[in-house]
């Protein structure tokens, strides 16, 4: 539609009067007066088919002959842009989405015509979960409240009627017609309007200057900045795309406020649909007398153009904007004078964003009052952001100011794909900072942000999940900073520049002690002394960062090592670069696909001599960071070492180096858990003879206390420990650390390096009442009693309490002695459960009954003895630290589940009493032994620590490591160099062409015992594979290694 | 008047005071390298950071007005920092070959470097990327040592009003330059050289002709002989550590001798020629105009300054038929050098090298046109700043302050005080109206001490008038005519008095325009670093040279009335006309 058919309206009252007879068809019925479909018109509606599903509507309903009484809208931006295209059903709101053309039909018959919803095509959010059949059913809408946005989706923005229907341009009306300038600034102070442009400066204080700054002669000028440039922000390009009248009519009220004739909207060239929607619709209002000459016959007047900039970042920033409207190079100049005063040539200007013009009207409609009930207590009303990243829903979203940072990502963004965690929240893109998962609780307002090194800004806000290298954000966002800047000052153009080399160095491996001070201490100075906002906020994503993420800094410096994985120049392939323990995980699988398992075998034990062990137990970190996933699904990695490892007929000892001097080194590991054998294993190989003491009267610690045989058969670890025997390692059992010797005897008899690794051994009990009841056990003494002496006593009903793997393989144990019912007790969700999923899964399928959000409260105790317990049904309340949702108790009273025997499976610790002694150990303020990350190293120069004594209770890999770091640096320690020679890189000699695509084989799970021959039995539960599939899953693997270069990873 | 507190010391100072300068009052010098006076603050460099208390960073004091109870501390360890940490960022993207730079001893990064204490680069990494542009006759622009503080954008742009560079490019690939990355001769450069006077560093210097200079002096075969330009007596001695306005005429001279020149002379010489043809050129235009009723240009505008010729060639062509005919003094005198002196000592044309020493580094331009070789080849052979005469006479192991006075040689050293006074702006036309005033009349200036205050000093655009009365007969129809004359100087300020003509007609009977600030005092090529205070000294100091004399009016130089005896004629002659006088044409891009 263009101007032919509007006419001048003369005044507000033909203003409302057109308004009513716009509004007095049927109430549900558009201003056509027929039904409507809405169809989203949005960016990336549009790219991704809109108006192929239109055109497709538009048969299906000329087919059905309804195109006199139904008309296709089609409406800006209406919000949830991963679901594009999207289609609303104006009369019941039935929201659909991902239409494609062939689904117009079903939509015109079954729902038009049928009266009877789509189900397949309505929208699901939210994980997944049962679809939703109204737009405000959805919980990506539920906690949106939308005054920005108003219009937006609901209208064609091509029609100034449809904006006049819902109250366009009423507010002008209002203004011009009943309130003085003075009253309209007046207003806008008590809405408490801060500008939405990013640094938040009260609107109604900037007008109030504008018009009150002496004009040579009385020109001004209110100027629109519609030059979003923040990567993944579209906020102000959706509304001027799908409501430019709200942008029109709030420049107006402005200009009206401080005495200004003519406005300017700055809009970058890149946005040609916002360009040319905004076109259309001021000659629209042209036509309508909403602007130009004496406007709704008052003397009035305001006329706008519009200004195309190429799409410079930096002319954001106001005074850059400004040169760049007076056709100078886009670049800022010193303030003062503040545009308020000097603007736009000379003269007082305005200069506000789009989203901000577009909450003008409401204010002056509804009043500032109505406003300033919204958002907090010194930031009023809504904010728009563009959801973006790892989250399930993306896309535009407008929320109170205030509302906690969980509560979008989690709720309206339906939490993290692919179940990945949440790991920052990258906000106010460019000049803004990432909040980690801690502060998930932050509001989104202006200063609470600011004082966590974020920013508000323009409402970027992009989620980042466990995939995300912080430091490679920080380099993105410094290298876009950096490209952008204008190159006026100095700190901006040079100190960016030299930032940018430290972080791309860093990122490439060749990071240097010392760079993460250089890079604090140029970004603050860069923040100090640039000459505008851009240059003072760039270096924030790196302060940030390094502000929350100092560790990944350091592992990316220290261990050349990205967790990540993806620093192409410190990781060879992510599956590697993800192993705890640093095993060639391309390489073995390789070899494997080759069929030379001997050699693949050897290449795994160079970094972890429990291949067989972590084929069974490992969580394989792998296979989350599997580029295939990309493709179809990861390579199935351990499956593929289960076989492998199954290859093996006679023990493979690996290679050992003798070394004279250090055989005579006396070296002493405490605890035959993994980082102690490993440890060992890794020290014998350097060619020392250690010694490793064991409380317990097998060696294994908890691989052979605490995990059942049926995950890891006994035999299977008996022969890594008699391969690791093999290279000279003795192994002491029945002697315990603080009842049979102390670290002090140790010293006497002459041990020159002693290793810690007495493992996280006592359960932890439950402070509730009845704790102490008979049949009330906790799952490591439960697991351990029946793993070292073969028997335990087991109730009829049995309730585990905890969500962990202790609690799953306490579970699983008690179902195999015989228990009738085994209940888990987990006051969380299922998907905050921290067992391993495939764990889980096999416990439900032998008969595991999972009850999420209760939490004991009590046990019922009858004759001392335990007989129930009552259970609290909870609730998920803030999010934790953890960035998961803390459990609060619900409502309601307390059910009891009858039980016999309860196992507490609710955290482990360690045994300090055997570590106090004349040597006192010292712990960190969590009570584990404090120890170097990256050594192992104690206050104690001899004394060295690692695995759960260190870390608490962790996995069987990140135990092997801390192992071979801690052999690493007792080492060195004697011998003053490293001499790790399993840590070089070599080549697996397997050929690879890169040109060749993918193979299309499918992942394969291993498989598992059948359930009925399972229950009864401590037999293993997963089989391996045959040859074929083993090799062809290997085969899948996409050699990420390929080409790459040794880096030390 | 607002009160302030820097470094603990209380003034007050009025309203619209930059930090930078309410510091100066109290004695406190904050460096810059941006900074330009009576400018808007550009606020590049950011070295002239400073703490002030309240404030949210560090503010530049060049760009922050002075607000009432202030506190400011230049010298606290933050803003020491911070300005230390700006020079090592500039000196890591700086391609700043220190040894071998042409400002080494000048230059104002290197000076700054040492006074904060900047001893290692923190900070290193890829450099500024280096392109050389040698394209002009005149300069030499080295990319590698920019650093981007804009002072020559700012002159070129908003003083001269030339436009022939910019800054293109963002983050550190911004570069100055002329558009699209040209080179400077495929622009419209005037080559006036004030980018070169006010760079900091090496970016922008003059494109020497020392060696041919010394090759020259040292083949026996040749005859050198030198002139200087009015503007280079006044300023030569800074760079020797005289103070600005210092005359050394006299040790000039004896400089020259010593240097090895065969011949000394003075292009105030030619000056005086200049007013001989010029003001005749004004009397005979005037006359067609007011008695022949001829169609004729005017106003008529003088034509000494080669960066104006340029500048009207490139953006007023409409205005060239306006500008005198006269060649400029410089050209003049290597017109009659190569022709009459040449004859006089018995040599040949090629025989004969001629030096100039001026102020400015578009005399190199001009003595390459192609119109300048009316001796049959080109009349003035090397072209050499006030800036390489100094290092020709320190590379010569000559202790300048030591030399004596010595007297410029015959027949071509002998000015007038007006010749002097073409140095600075107004002088031109001071010294003409002294010439034609007495030509009309047959009686002196009459204005006090031959000085018309109307053009003097350092406003942008002058403007005076001046009734003739007594004209001698044959200039009867000049009798009671107000004369009208403008003087600008500064092309910007050029473009203002074109434009004014542009829009009212020929408001004037006579124009004098000067390229650059202050007339040649202030040229492209004099010593390092003039601003107006430095200007108007060298000015004073040209004025007393010029009282100093007793002959003070071009006409009365006995050697130019023995030139047109000997050999010119009379002014305007068929001979002037070919060695003394030139046409332009309109040039584009």
């Amino acid at each position: 539609m263009s101007v032919t058919g509007l006419k001048r309206i003369g005044s507000a009252k033909e203003l409302a009067e057109w308004r009513e007879r716009l509004n007095a068809k049927a109430p549900s019925a558009g201003v056509s007066g027929k039904r409507q479909i809405l169809v989203c018109f949005g960016g990336s509606c549009l790219a991704s088919g809109a108006k192929e599903v239109r055109d497709a509507l538009q048969v299906a309903l000329d087919l059905e002959k309804l195109g006199d009484r139904v008309a296709l809208v089609e409406t800006g931006c209406m919000g949830p842009c991963v679901m594009g295209p999207v289609v609303m059903i104006a009369e019941d709101r039935t929201f659909y989405q991902g239409v494609k053309p062939e689904d117009a039909s079903d939509i015109i018959r079954q729902h038009i015509c049928g009266g009877k919803r789509v189900e397949r095509l309505l929208a699901c959010d939210a994980a997944g979960k049962t679809p939703a059949p109204c737009r405000q059913e959805m919980e990506f809408f539920k906690r949106q409240t939308q005054v920005v946005l108003r219009n937006c989706g609901w209208i064609d923005p091509g029609k100034i009627g449809e904006t006049v229907a819902r109250d366009g341009y009423a507010a002008l009306a209002k203004a011009l017609s009943g309130m003085k300038p003075e009253d309209v600034v007046k207003e806008m102070e008590i809405s408490g309007l801060r500008g939405r442009g990013g640094a938040g400066f009260p609107t109604w204080l900037k007008w109030n200057f504008a018009r009150s700054s002496e004009s040579p002669d009385g020109v001004r000028y209110v100027l629109c900045n519609a030059d979003e440039g923040d990567p993944g922000a579209y906020m102000d390009r959706s509304v001027l795309e799908g409501d430019p009248h709200s942008v029109i009519e709030g420049m107006a009220i402005a200009a009206y406020a401080i005495g200004a004739r003519q406005g300017y909207v700055y809009v970058r060239a890149e946005y040609p649909l916002a360009v040319e929607r905004l076109t259309e619709a001021i000659s629209q209002a042209r036509a309508c007398g909403l602007l130009g000459e004496n406007i709704l016959g008052t003397s009035f007047c305001f006329d706008l153009e519009i200004r195309m900039g190429s799409g410079a970042f930096v002319c954001g920033e106001e005074t850059a904007l400004i040169a760049s409207i007076e056709g100078k190079r886009g670049e800022p100049r010193p303030r003062p004078p503040f545009p308020a005063h000097k603007g736009l040539w000379g003269r007082p200007t305005v200069l506000n964003n789009v989203e901000t013009y577009a909450n003008v009207a409401a204010i002056i409609l509804k009043g500032g009052a109505w406003y300033a009930e919204m958002g907090t207590a010194k930031s009023k009303g809504t904010k728009v952001f563009a959801l973006a990243g790892a989250v399930r829903n993306t896309g535009l979203v407008e929320i109170p100011i205030g509302t906690p940072l969980g509560e979008v990502v989690y709720d309206i963004g339906g939490g993290i794909r692919n179940n990945r965690s949440f790991k920052a929240a990258q906000i106010g893109g460019p000049s803004g900072g990432c909040i980690p998962r801690q502060h998930v609780n932050v509001p989104l307002d202006y200063e609470p942000l600011a004082e966590l090194g974020a920013i508000m800004g323009s409402g970027g806000l992009i989620v980042m999940d466990e995939d995300t290298c912080m430091v490679d954000v920080a380099r993105f966002f410094l290298e876009f900073v950096q490209e952008e800047s204008c190159g006026k000052c100095v700190p901006c153009r040079v100190g960016t520049r030299r930032m940018l080399e430290i972080l791309e160095r860093i990122c490439n491996g060749e990071g240097e002690e010392g760079d993460i001070e250089r890079l604090e201490e140029l970004g603050n100075f860069i923040k100090q002394s640039s000459l505008c906002g851009l240059g003072q906020t760039a270096p924030n994503p790196v302060l940030s960062t390094i502000r929350h993420f100092r560790e990944e800094y350091e592992e990316h410096i220290r261990d050349r090592h990205c967790r990540a994985g993806v620093c192409a120049g410190l990781v060879r392939a992510p599956c590697l670069s993800a192993c705890p323990a640093g095993v060639d995980v391309p390489g073995f699988v390789a070899l494997v696909g080759d069929k030379r398992y001997a050699e693949a075998l050897r290449l795994h034990r160079e970094r972890n001599p429990f291949a067989s062990v972590c084929a069974r137990v490992c969580f394989h970190t792998c296979e989350d960071k599997c580029r295939r996933a990309s493709l179809d699904e990861p390579v199935a990695i351990r499956g593929i070492k289960r076989f492998m490892v199954d290859q093996e007929v006679m023990v493979q000892v690996p290679e050992g180096r003798e070394n004279a001097d250090n055989a005579k080194r006396k070296v002493a590991v405490i605890g035959a858990g993994p980082a102690g054998l490993s440890c060992a294993y890794f020290l014998a190989r350097m060619g020392y003879v250690p010694i490793v003491i064991e409380a317990e009267p097998r060696p294994g610690g908890m691989l052979v206390q605490a995990i059942p045989a049926y995950r890891l058969p006994r035999e299977e670890l008996a022969r890594e420990v008699r391969m690791i025997e093999h290279l000279g390692v003795t192994i002491d059992t029945g002697r315990a650390l603080g009842r049979d010797f102390s670290l002090a005897d140790l010293r006497e008899d002459g041990y020159e390096a002693v290793f810690l690794g007495v493992g996280a051994p006592l359960g932890v009990g439950l402070k509730v009442p009845g704790a102490h009841a008979r049949g009330v056990t906790e799952a490591m003494s439960f697991l351990r009693q029946y793993n070292i002496r073969g028997s335990v006593p087991v109730g009829k009903r049995v309730a585990v309490i905890g969500g962990g793997n202790a609690a799953i393989d306490a579970a699983r144990t008690a179902i195999r002695l015989g228990a009738q019912s085994v209940t888990v007790i987990y006051r969380r969700t299922r998907e905050e459960m921290p067992a391993y999923a495939e764990e889980i899964e096999e416990a439900l399928q032998e008969g595991v009954v999972v009850r999420t959000l209760v939490n004991p409260e009590e046990f019922v105790v009858e004759d001392g003895a335990v007989s129930g317990i009552r259970l609290r049904a909870m609730k998920l309340g803030e999010f934790d630290r953890s960035g998961r949702r803390r459990p609060e108790a619900g409502d309601g009273e307390g059910e009891i589940l009858p039980a016999d025997q309860v196992i507490l499976a609710i955290g482990q610790a360690l045994d300090n009493k055997a570590l106090s002694g004349e040597i006192e150990v010292e712990l960190d303020e969590k009570g584990w032994v404090k120890a170097d990350r990256r050594t192992g190293a104690t206050a104690l120069p001899w004394l060295f620590s690692g695995g759960d004594a260190a870390t608490g209770p962790s996995s069987v890999v990140e135990a092997i490591a801390a192992g071979e770091r801690a052999a690493v640096a007792i080492d060195e320690m004697f011998t003053g160099a490293e001499h790790a020679f399993w840590r070089g890189y070599r080549d697996c000699g397997v050929g690879f062409d890169p040109y060749a695509d993918p193979v299309n084989y499918a992942r394969e799970k291993l498989h598992t015992m059948p359930l009925e021959k399972r229950r009864q039995n401590f037999a293993e539960v997963e089989q391996s594979w045959n040859e074929a599939t083993a090799v062809r899953q290997a085969r899948r693997c996409l050699r990420c290694d390929y080409g790459k270069q040794p880096c030390g990873c | 008047m607002l009160n302030v507190t820097i470094n603990k010391q209380t003034i007050q100072v009025p309203e619209g005071t930059m930090i930078l300068q309410a510091a100066n009052k109290v004695g406190v010098t904050i460096p810059t390298l941006c900074h330009l006076e009576n400018r808007e603050p550009i606020g590049a460099c950011r070295v002239c950071l400073v703490e002030v208390e309240g404030a949210r960073t560090l503010v530049a004091s060049c760009s922050t007005p002075v607000t009432e109870g202030m506190v400011v501390h230049t010298n606290s360890t933050l803003a020491r920092n911070a300005r230390r940490q700006v020079l090592e960022l500039l000196l890591s993207e700086h391609d700043g070959n220190c040894q071998t730079c042409d400002r080494s001893g000048d230059c104002e990064l290197r000076a700054l470097a040492e006074e904060m204490g900047v001893t290692f680069l923190p900070y290193e990494g890829v450099k500024a990327k280096k392109k050389v542009d040698e394209s002009t006759p005149a300069l030499v622009r080295d990319n590698g040592k920019c650093v981007k503080c804009r002072r020559c954008v700012t002159v070129c742009n908003e003083i001269q009003g030339v436009g022939a560079l910019f800054p293109q490019g963002r983050g550190f690939q911004t570069v100055i330059g002329p558009a699209f990355t040209r080179e400077l001769d495929g622009v419209a450069c005037v080559q006036c050289g004030q980018c070169a006077a006010i760079c900091p560093v090496g970016a922008i210097v003059e494109k020497s002709c020392i060696p041919e200079v010394w090759k020259a002096l040292e083949n026996p075969g040749l005859h050198v002989i030198v002139q200087t330009a009015p503007a280079i007596r006044a300023a030569l001695g800074e760079c020797f550590g005289y103070e600005p306005g210092t005359r050394v005429t006299g040790k000039m001279a004896a400089a020259l001798r010593r240097l090895g020149f065969d011949a000394v002379f003075d292009t105030n010489f030619a000056a005086d020629l200049t007013i001989m043809e010029e003001g005749t050129e004004l009397l005979t235009r005037l006359k067609k105009a007011l008695v022949d009723k001829e169609e004729v240009a005017l106003p008529m505008f003088t034509s000494c300054s080669p960066g104006w010729i340029s500048f009207a060639e490139f953006y007023f062509p409409q205005f060239l038929p306006n500008i005198s005919t006269c060649k400029s003094p410089q050209q003049m005198f290597g017109a009659v050098a190569k022709s009459y002196y040449a004859s006089k000592i018995g040599k040949k044309p090629e025989e004969l090298v001629v030096v100039s020493v001026m102020p400015c580094t578009a005399k190199k331009f001009e003595a390459q046109r192609p119109e300048m070789n009316s001796s049959g080849m080109r009349d003035v052979d090397y072209v050499l700043t006030t800036r390489e005469l100094a290092k020709m006479v320190k590379e010569a192991g000559i202790d300048f302050k030591s030399l004596p006075d010595e007297d410029m040689d015959a027949p071509l050293g002998l000015s007038s005080g007006a010749a002097d006074i073409f140095a600075n702006t107004g002088g031109v036309m001071e010294a003409a109206l002294r010439t034609a005033y007495e030509i009309v009349t047959g009686k002196a200036l009459p204005v006090d001490n031959l000085h018309v205050k109307a053009v003097a000093g350092l406003d942008g655009v002058k403007e005076a008038a001046l009734t003739i009365k007594g004209a001698k007969k044959e200039w009867s129809f000049l009798e009671g005519v107000e004369l009208k004359v403008a003087v600008a100087h500064g092309l910007g300020n050029a473009r203002r008095v074109l434009e004014h003509i542009k829009a009212n007609g020929p408001v004037y009977h006579f124009v004098e325009i000067m390229t650059c600030p202050g007339g040649c005092v202030g040229g492209g090529g004099q010593p390092r670093f003039t601003d107006d205070s430095v200007r108007l000294k060298r000015i004073a100091a040209i004025y007393s040279e010029d009282e100093g004399k007793k002959m003070r009016k071009s006409h009365e130089n006995p050697d130019i009335q023995t030139l047109y005896a000997e050999y010119l004629g009379k002014p305007l002659g068929a001979k002037s006309h070919h060695l003394l006088h030139t046409h332009y044409k309109a040039k584009e891009v």
